[in-house]
């Protein structure tokens, strides 16, 4: 019965989704203040488009959090059928490549949910934040940085690559930006970043399908270093 | 089979066969033209057998018999000769009448319509019964044509009317031919009304056909012809519209050469913000101070600011970039021109900064809500406006077309048509605002929305002209996205929703129109609002949206388009009114097909319900249940499927209980029901005890009880017994043991098991020959005679 009206709300509602995956480092070294840091963020941005209306229509959301290997915490979902996230144990190592992989499954898989049901979408988005040095699979890694540039190529994926403190390998970041240079995380402004990140959502949804996204500079220094 | 196919003369046994219909009109009756003399003398020729044949008389109506009666009672004198030859054909009609209903060749027992007019009963005959015979009407009535084609029309069925031949063929015009042919008549009525020699028919007939034409021109887009001097021709879309100069005073040159690109203005201007005091300069040149109030919105050009002390004026301030040589033309032009109109944000006047440099212009307040946060968003939609019905969401599109009608009367095209600048109050007033980004005297429009966006704009919006063809394609999709709320036309089951320029090039347009496959429309119940639609609604947004449309590349105008939502204001209420949801802005299921569609509740969760016609049965089914409660009420208990209760068994569905119920034969792998099998072996697999040695044997292995050596064995003579006659041996053991089982004594001969004897090896003279020659015969004759005791020491051994 869940299941049959998550899909009305998906149907009934004519609005073009904005796609959003949140693909989130949580291997060891991301444990203490940035881990909940991060969790305290991911909750606000939830709030920021609850509240926004034209964000609350539009926005979907998911989450892929990676340490030693891959898992979806959050599939796509409409912001009133997200499940809040307490806490996120942070341990293990920094499969980052198995982590965008599966990101980028679950975006396709919910692209073909968009087309079979005749829902419009616009360019999904990636972020992508991780702390230190990818080391999962360099095959998975390798894969995933082709298919990343791949689809922004096509015009089919923004991708926001952020580095997480001074450890974060921004030159690994910058392989899947091919357009513009990764950002790292002022110090630990992550309500900052999800702030912005939500009316970035919002802007989209109220812009016309098919624009490139332009990020606002005058926004990103409030929690990038530039 | 479409009317188009119908065209040229076609053969009235046709409309005799089952589930057709043949109907003659009063005025062929009573048709003096000799170009049709004989004609239904002939027709009737052609078709009396099939008539027998199918018990399917041409329909007379009670009401052609009622006219010819009193026709043929008139008095005649001092008609002209052509009436009274008329006339007398009526009197002539009713005898012939009269002997071909007692042939069985007509019937006239048809028609108690309370309908005053023979036209009407027609059509609505016509209407009612399309969706079970396929009908012809016999009639010189022009206008009665056209309105059956409409009808073929709008029911997509085969509906024709046509005129009688001399050789008894009817004759149909194609769409072209009929409209042209009405258009004469039209014209040839206004003369004689305007001369002052028409009749009461004539005026009526002259006013029905000015309104039947326009529709018929749009249905069946025939080419617009020239009227004949002395008629009159009103609508407006019969001009071009495109390049043409409407003579609406100060009107903008619709042909200017676009510009030179725009550029940022000189100077770095310093934007002035709320709390700020800046300068106006008004159409008519008067000039002064008024402050900036509250920042009221952002968008992407600039910043609305409300003005302290005049709370029914707001100014737009630009932001650099978008502060451009084009954008000061454009507003100075507009406001020069002293425009003024409730709905549309006119300018009022331009606002300069403390330095004097242009920064932005005042426009009257719009009233209400952006369409992008209302109409376009159920949700919202919903709670802001719970009590609009649909009859409200086409007064917004007639608000909306009326001020679009304006502008383009100007020659003033929108450009970027969104539902972010079309604002709508409580009231149902459309307002338009964005004036800076109109298209004007050859300054493009530099903004665009994809969703809006006709197929044929490539390229920077900036960089060229919009057709006014491409700005109805905006219009078009704002109309469709108003009334079925934020849906976009071409979303698409099945295609990829990320491309909306795609979308839009393809143009498969997925509503269901006239039968087509409904398989790709998007899910949900976007399909409901859409079978909701008037016809000529349908119609309209179908030949603009789907490629195969005849509006694909000829949209209609925002005046075609008020036309028709003018009418669609009309139907609520109406004679086509006929189904109370279609007043809903969310029915929840479709349309009635008509109004004898049974409607009910869902026995379940009261839901509203409606029959749906079965063709071959000729009757509506009416389920109790709704889709939804079939599917949901119960579920099979192992797979978890929802099924309908009378599908399940034991909780489960059809395909569960066979898995569960039946499985292979480990021997011969046959599905078989569980019960059938004992050690995973169906009952043919069984093994069951030779009945003669013992041995544990399939069924389909064993030949009476035996397995395959024991009933070698069975069929094969007994040696030892040997035909008390011929001394030869003579039964089978399998015979031998027959007996024994009953009980009976085994039989001695031959002649006792009713076989005969062989013949002897040797027929000659007696039987005991030189011992030498009987050696030399046989073995087998040599066996019998072996003495008693050497046979019983033989079996004593064995």
């Amino acid at each position: 019965m869940a299941l049959a009206i998550g899909a009305d709300d998906l149907v009934e509602n004519p609005t073009p989704r904005v796609p959003v995956t949140l693909c989130l480092d949580t291997s060891g070294s991301m444990m203490g203040d940035k881990i909940r840091e991060l969790v305290q963020g991911v909750n606000l941005f939830y709030d920021a488009i609850d509240e926004d209306d034209d964000a609350h229509d539009a926005a979907e959301v998911s989450i892929v959090a990676f340490n030693s290997q891959a898992s979806l915490i959050q599939d796509f979902s409409s912001v009133e059928r997200l499940q809040r996230t307490d806490a996120l144990d942070a341990t293990g190592g920094t499969a980052l490549g198995e982590g965008v992989n599966l990101a980028l499954d679950t975006l396709e898989k919910r692209k073909l949910v968009y087309s079979g049901a005749g829902v419009l979408y616009y360019q999904p988005w990636l972020v992508l934040m991780t702390d230190g040095q990818p080391n999962g699979s360099a095959v998975e890694l390798e894969r995933a940085i082709q298919r990343v540039t791949d689809l922004v190529a096509q015009k089919k994926l923004t991708v926001f690559p952020i580095g997480i403190g001074t450890d974060a390998d921004m030159d690994v970041l910058a392989k899947f930006s091919p357009n513009h240079p990764p950002l790292r995380l002022r110090g630990l402004s992550f309500k900052e970043f999800f702030e912005w990140l939500s009316k970035s959502v919002s802007r989209v949804s109220r812009s016309t399908p098919g624009d490139t996204v332009k990020p606002d500079l005058e926004g990103l220094a409030g929690w990038a270093e530039l | 089979m479409t009317i188009e196919t119908a065209v040229g003369a076609i053969t009235p046994e046709d409309f005799v066969q089952p589930e057709h219909r043949l109907f003659v009109d009063t005025n062929v009756f009573m048709d003096t033209d000799p170009a049709h003399q004989g004609g239904l003398k002939r027709l009737f020729k052609r078709c009396a057998e099939a008539i027998r044949a199918h018990e399917n008389p041409v329909v007379v109506p009670s009401k052609v018999v009622d006219e010819l009666t009193k026709q043929s009672l008139i008095d005649t004198s001092g008609l002209s000769e052509e009436r009274v030859g008329s006339i007398k054909k009526a009197g002539n009609a009713l005898v012939f009448l009269d002997a071909a209903v007692g042939a069985g060749l007509i019937r006239t027992d048809l028609g108690d319509v309370s309908n005053p007019y023979a036209d009407d009963l027609f059509v609505e005959v016509f209407k009612r019964a399309a969706h079970r015979y396929e009908m012809c009407l016999l009639t010189n009535d022009t206008a009665l044509r056209l309105r059956i084609r409409l009808v073929a029309a709008e029911t997509d069925r085969r509906l024709v009317a046509g005129v009688l031949t001399k050789d008894g063929l009817i004759e149909v015009d194609s769409d072209q031919a009929l409209y042209e042919r009405a258009l004469r008549k039209h014209a040839r009525l206004t003369r004689r009304v305007e001369q002052g020699l028409g009749t009461d028919k004539d005026q009526k007939d002259v006013a029905e056909l000015a309104l039947l034409l326009p529709d018929f021109q749009q249905t069946f887009a025939v080419a617009p012809v020239v009227a004949a001097p002395g008629a009159r021709r009103t609508t407006r879309q019969q001009r071009s519209a495109v390049g043409t100069a409407r003579g609406v005073p100060g009107a903008f040159n619709p042909s200017a050469a676009i510009k030179a690109p725009d550029r940022v203005l000189e100077g770095s201007a310093v934007l002035p913000a709320a709390g700020d005091t800046v300068l106006f300069t008004s159409a008519r040149g008067d000039t002064g101070t008024l402050v900036l109030g509250a920042m009221l919105g952002e968008g992407g050009e600039g910043r609305v600011y409300a003005v302290e002390g005049a709370a029914n004026s707001v100014v737009k301030v630009f932001d650099a970039e978008h502060r451009t040589w084009h954008r000061k033309e454009k507003l100075t032009l507009l406001l020069s021109r002293g425009f003024e109109r409730e709905g549309i944000g006119f300018p009022t006047s331009l606002i300069t900064n403390s330095d004097g440099e242009f920064v932005g212009y005042a426009m009257p307040r719009a009233t209400g809500k952006e369409l992008q946060a209302t109409v376009m968003r159920p949700a919202r939609f919903k709670k802001t406006y719970p009590n609009w019905t649909k009859a409200d969401l086409v007064d917004v599109c007639i608000s909306f077309l009326e001020k679009v009608s304006y502008l383009h009367s100007l020659n003033i095209l929108l450009g970027d048509i969104n539902p972010k600048n079309v604002m709508v109050d409580a009231n149902k007033d459309v307002w338009i605002i964005d004036a800076d980004s109109w298209q004007l005297e050859g300054y493009p429009c530099p903004v665009g929305t994809p969703m809006f966006t006709a197929p044929t704009v490539t390229g920077d919006y900036a960089d060229a002209l919009r057709t006014e063809e491409e700005e109805l394609f905006a219009v078009a999709t704002m109309l469709f996205m108003i009334l079925i709320t934020g849906q976009f036309p071409y979303a698409r089951a099945g295609a990829d929703g990320g491309d909306f320029a795609a979308l839009i090039k393809e143009g498969k347009f997925a509503f269901q129109f006239r039968g087509a496959s409904d398989r790709d429309q998007p899910e949900g119940n976007w399909k409901y609002m859409w079978s909701h639609l008037p016809f000529p609604v349908k119609r309209t947004f179908w030949n603009t949206f789907h490629r195969d449309g005849l509006r694909y590349s000829k949209r209609p105008t925002a005046d075609e388009w008020l036309r028709v939502f003018r009418e669609y204001e009309q139907f609520f209420g109406g004679f086509d009114d006929f189904d109370q949801m279609s007043h809903d802005v969310y029915p929840t299921r479709f349309k009635k097909k008509d109004a004898e569609t049974p409607e009910y509740e869902c026995a379940q969760c009261g839901t509203s319900m409606i029959g749906r016609w079965q063709e071959y049965k000729r009757s509506y089914w009416t389920p109790k249940l709704c889709d939804d409660c079939r599917q949901n009420q119960t579920r099979c208990s192992d797979c978890g499927k929802p099924k309908p209760a009378e599908a399940l068994r034991d909780g489960r569905c059809w395909e569960c209980n066979r898995k569960r119920n039946f499985a292979a034969c480990s021997n011969c792998g046959k599905d078989t029901p569980r019960r059938y099998l004992i050690d995973g072996r169906c009952s043919n697999c069984q093994l069951v005890a030779c009945k003669d040695c013992g041995t544990p044997t399939p069924k389909t292995e064993l030949t009476y009880g035996r397995c395959a050596s024991c009933a070698t064995k069975a069929a094969q003579l007994d040696p030892v017994r040997l035909c008390a006659d011929c001394r030869q041996p003579f039964i089978t053991f399998n015979h031998a043991s027959w007996f024994t089982s009953r009980g009976l004594d085994i039989p001695k001969s031959h002649a006792a098991i009713r076989k005969t004897c062989p013949p002897r090896p040797a027929a000659s003279p007696r039987p005991r020959p030189s011992r030498a020659t009987a050696t030399s015969a046989s073995p087998q004759s040599t066996a019998p005679r072996k003495s008693l005791w050497e046979r019983l020491a033989e079996w004593w051994k064995s």
